[in-house]
C-alpha cells in the first residue's frame, strides 16, 4: 500500500471512525475500519489524487454494501410471507409475463418522465446520472449556476424515484 | 415521500468531486435516522439503473448534446389527387434533403414523449414514425403510427401535421392522429383542428373525429376524454371496426395482432384496458368483444367468439 494514503488512514482514522459511526455503523465501526485497512494492504494502490476524501468514500461504499445485503435478506424474508398472503390473487398470474415486454414499456415511462420535465432538467440528470460528469463541470457548459444544476438534479431525482416506487407497487 | 435533505447529500456524495466529508459527518450526527434515510435513497438511486434509458437526448435546438445524427428518411408520398397532396407534395421537396429534419421513432410497445422548446408536447405511441424539423418547430409529419398532440396555440404559426397526403392544422389544440397503411384518423378533444387547410378545409372542434379509409373521407363525433386515451393506458371506442382495433393494440402492446376476415368487420363500442401481459390481456378484452383470442406462433389472433354460432374462423 502506498505509503502516502496508509499515512492518511492513520492521521485520520479518528474522524473515519466517527464517520462511520455516524453512518449507523454502531458498534461495527472498529471492525468495519480494521476490513478497511485490511482492503488497503490487498490492494496495493498506488498514488490516489485525493487520499481522504478516497477513503470517505470506500468507508462510505463499505455502509451501503452492509445496509443492502441486509435489505436484500429482509425481502426474501417478506416475499416468502408475501406469497403465503396472497396478495395478488388473480387467477390468470400464473400466466408468465413477458419481462422483455415490461422492461420496453418502464423505460418508455422512464422517458416520458424525463422528457416531461424539460430539455434542461433532462441534460442534467443524464450528465450526471448515466454519465459520471461533476455538478460543476455541467454548470459550466450549461453557462448556469451551480444552484439550479442541484434543483434540476433533485427534480429528476424525485420523479425518477418516484416512478420507480410506483413501478414496484403495480 | 422523499426525505429531502437526505436527497440532497445522495446527489451531494454522489458527485465525482465531493470532498466535505466532514460536514456530511455533522450531518449524520444530527439524528440516527439520518444514515437510513441517506442508505434508503441511495439503494434506490441504485435501482434507478434498471429503468434510465440509455439513448441520448434527442431535442430540437440543444446542438450540445449527444443527440444522434438525424436519419434521412426516404419521403414518399402516396399518390393523392387532392389539391393539397399537390401542394404539401411542392413543399416536401424544398425539403427533402435539408438536414435539420429528424425522425423520432418508437418500437411496438413503447411510447415516448417529446417536448419541443415552444411547449408543444407530442406523445408517441409504440411502432411510430415522426419526424421533425430543428428550424421549424411547428412543422411535423406523421410516417405511421399514432401521436398525440398537446400544441401550444399561436394563431399567427399554427402547427401543422403532415399525415401522408393530407395536413392538419390546429387552431389551439389537443389532437391524436393514427396512420397505417390503410387509414388515417384523427380525434380532436380540446381546441379545434382545420383538416387540409388549403383544400377541404374541414373545421374539427372537440369532440369531432375524423376518418379516412376504404370508405372514404367521413366526420364523426368522439368523446373527448377517449382521444389518445392510450397514454393512460385505455382504449376507447364507438363502434370502431375491430380491424382498427387489432391495430390500435398492437401498437400499445407491443405485439403482432391480426384479426380474421369476419372478426375485423366486426364492431366494438366500449372501453378496454390495456395490460402489459398479453395473455391477461386477452383474456379480459376478447369476450368484451364478443372474441376469442389464441396465440400462434407469437402472432394473436381475434376470431369471433365460439360462441358466436356459424363463423367458422377464417386464417
Amino acid at each position: 500500500m502506498a505509503t502516502g494514503l496508509s499515512a492518511i488512514f492513520m492521521t485520520h482514522r479518528a474522524a473515519l471512525l466517527r464517520f462511520l459511526r455516524a453512518r449507523g455503523a454502531g458498534d461495527d465501526a472498529e471492525d468495519l475500519l480494521q476490513d478497511m485497512w485490511m482492503k488497503l494492504e490487498a490492494k496495493d494502490l498506488g498514488p490516489v489524487a485525493d487520499p481522504l476524501p478516497y477513503l470517505y468514500r470506500m468507508a462510505n461504499n463499505l455502509m451501503l454494501d452492509r445496509y443492502r445485503s441486509s435489505t436484500r435478506r429482509e425481502r426474501r424474508e417478506q416475499d416468502w410471507a408475501g406469497g403465503a398472503g396472497g396478495v395478488m390473487a388473480d387467477p390468470t398470474d400464473d400466466v408468465p409475463v413477458d419481462d422483455r415486454l415490461i422492461l420496453t414499456q418502464q423505460l418508455g415511462e422512464a422517458r416520458s418522465v424525463l422528457r416531461a420535465l424539460g430539455p434542461r432538467v433532462e441534460l442534467v440528470f443524464r450528465r450526471f446520472r448515466i454519465e459520471g460528469v461533476g455538478q460543476k463541470v455541467i454548470a459550466d457548459e450549461l453557462g448556469v449556476s451551480l444552484t439550479t444544476v442541484e434543483k434540476d438534479l433533485q427534480k429528476a431525482y424525485r420523479a425518477m424515484i418516484a416512478l420507480k416506487q410506483k413501478m414496484d407497487t403495480e | 415521500m422523499v426525505n429531502e435533505e437526505a436527497l440532497a447529500w445522495v446527489i451531494r456524495t454522489r458527485d465525482p468531486g465531493f470532498d466535505d466529508w466532514e460536514a456530511f459527518t455533522i450531518w449524520l450526527e444530527g439524528d440516527p435516522a439520518r444514515a437510513l434515510a441517506y442508505d434508503a435513497l441511495m439503494a434506490q438511486d441504485a435501482d434507478l439503473d434498471a429503468i434510465i434509458p440509455a439513448d441520448p437526448v434527442t431535442m430540437p435546438l440543444a446542438a450540445n448534446d449527444a443527440a444522434p445524427p438525424p436519419r434521412r428518411v426516404a419521403w414518399r408520398w402516396a399518390a393523392g389527387g387532392a389539391v393539397a397532396a399537390a401542394l404539401v407534395a411542392t413543399v416536401s421537396i424544398g425539403m427533402m434533403n435539408r438536414a435539420d429534419i429528424y425522425s423520432v421513432t418508437t418500437r411496438p410497445g413503447e411510447t415516448r414523449r417529446i417536448a419541443l422548446d415552444d411547449g408543444t408536447m407530442i406523445d408517441l405511441n409504440g411502432d411510430t414514425r415522426l419526424r421533425l424539423d430543428r428550424n421549424d418547430m411547428r412543422f411535423a409529419a406523421l410516417d405511421r403510427g399514432e401521436a398525440a398532440f398537446t400544441v401550444r396555440h399561436d394563431a399567427s404559426d399554427p402547427f401543422r401535421v403532415n399525415v401522408g397526403d393530407a395536413v392538419f392544422e390546429d387552431a389551439g389544440t389537443v389532437f391524436n392522429i393514427v396512420h397505417t397503411a390503410k387509414a388515417t384518423r384523427i380525434g380532436v378533444s380540446e381546441g379545434k383542428v382545420i383538416y387540409n387547410p388549403e383544400a377541404e378545409a374541414i373545421a374539427l372542434p372537440a369532440g369531432r373525429a375524423l376518418a379516412d379509409d376504404a370508405q372514404g373521407l367521413r366526420v364523426m363525433n368522439v368523446a373527448p376524454a377517449a382521444v389518445a386515451s392510450w397514454r393512460e393506458g385505455r382504449l376507447v371506442y364507438s363502434n370502431a371496426a375491430i380491424d382498427d382495433i387489432s391495430q390500435d393494440i398492437s401498437r400499445s402492446l407491443g405485439i403482432p395482432v391480426t384479426a380474421t376476415a369476419s372478426a375485423g368487420a366486426m364492431r366494438f363500442t366500449g372501453t378496454i384496458r390495456l395490460d402489459r401481459n398479453p395473455a391477461r390481456f386477452f383474456s379480459g378484452a376478447a369476450p368484451l368483444m364478443g372474441l376469442s383470442a389464441v396465440s400462434r406462433d407469437g402472432v394473436w389472433v381475434l376470431k369471433p367468439a365460439s360462441s358466436r354460432e356459424g363463423n367458422a374462423p377464417q386464417d
